[in-house]
């Protein structure tokens, strides 16, 4: 089997695209669905969706709602970093499940995180348990999710 | 942030949700062979979930696909009669694919994916400073992600509307 190809280098012509389309509307939409639309073969579009997810173009997933997975709190956490590499600091919160999401950026702050958790008994836990291990921050400024207005990720870094 | 009409899911309901985050496209047959139960328990429960929005199946592209887009916080501080209108209007910016209201740092929290400084200059510094009832952003631009994951989400209005 030939390399998989990088995110970077790979091309999307105007079937990829309207796969995505689609997919992007209805993620589970059969094969059979989709080639039916597009009047092209099943095979072709189970293909294509194989080499796009193979390059980490593009991944077909269920997204959960936060509060369907009983997250209820929400916080950005502007983090100072003292001592140590931000990207080492950052690495260690990006290990922690209530972590989902970890930024380096430029700015008054180092670290751009985003944390999720169920509630502030479970905020404490987060905080005297796994935040008190992590050497080298030295400020966390907080600002809490009072009201998701818009919230449309549907392009994000894969991994 | 308010759990609408969400209702309590059950083990089951988290077993097949954590089998769909990794690739919603496996049949359900496939699910229920390996979760023990039948086909039309799994197309059921998963026709409650979308129903009830607590899950929703989608695409996700990756950011570094053509150009780069690079994400970029926009912490706002806001006059709090004007950040009602406010918040619609960053909303239907098409470059801000996040506005989360504050309590602490900011009033207001816009999250944007950017091709080029050029524009985060022109939407940032320049229209969204400009906007009625913006006092002051301060914009972070990320220069690395260590950690995103895209299978957490608020399941807003606007995006059961681009269905």
């Amino acid at each position: 089997m030939a390399a998989p190809i990088k995110v970077d280098e790979i091309q999307l012509d105007d079937t990829d695209q309207q796969i995505i389309t689609l997919l992007k509307a209805d993620g589970r939409a059969t094969n059979q669905d989709i080639a039916k639309k597009l009047n092209i073969g099943a095979t072709t579009v189970s293909a294509r969706i194989r080499r796009l997810e193979r390059a980490r173009a593009l991944r077909v997933v269920a997204v959960s709602d936060f509060s369907a997975l009983d997250l209820n709190v929400l916080l950005a956490v502007g983090i100072e970093v003292e001592g140590r590499p931000a990207e080492d600091v950052g690495a260690d919160l990006a290990q922690f499940p209530e972590v989902f999401g970890v930024h380096l950026v430029t700015g008054a702050r180092d670290i751009e995180a985003l944390v999720a958790v169920q509630d502030l008994a479970a905020l404490k836990v987060f905080m005297e348990r796994d935040i008190v291990k992590v050497k080298g921050i030295r400020r966390m400024t907080a600002g809490i999710a009072v009201d998701i207005v818009k919230f449309n990720f549907d392009m994000a870094p894969i991994a | 942030m308010s759990a609408d009409n969400v209702r309590k899911l059950d083990p089951l309901d988290h077993k097949i949700i954590n089998v769909l985050s990794k690739d919603a496209r496996v049949s359900n047959r496939r699910i229920a062979l390996q979760l023990g139960v039948t086909e039309g328990t799994i197309r059921g429960r998963i026709k409650r979930l979308e129903e009830t929005h607590a899950i929703r199946m989608t695409a996700v592209t990756s950011t570094h696909l053509a150009h780069s887009l690079r994400p970029v916080l926009i912490g706002i501080e806001a006059n709090h009669a004007e950040i009602k209108a406010l918040c619609q209007k960053l909303a239907a910016m098409p470059e801000i694919r996040c506005v989360i209201r504050m309590l602490g740092r900011y009033d207001l929290l816009a999250i944007g994916l950017f091709e080029s400084l050029e524009e985060i200059a022109q939407i940032a510094n320049n229209r969204i400073l400009a906007l009625p009832g913006v006092r002051h952003v301060e914009t972070s631009i990320a220069v690395k992600t260590l950690k995103y994951d895209h299978r957490v989400a608020k399941i807003t209005s606007n995006w059961r509307h681009s269905k």
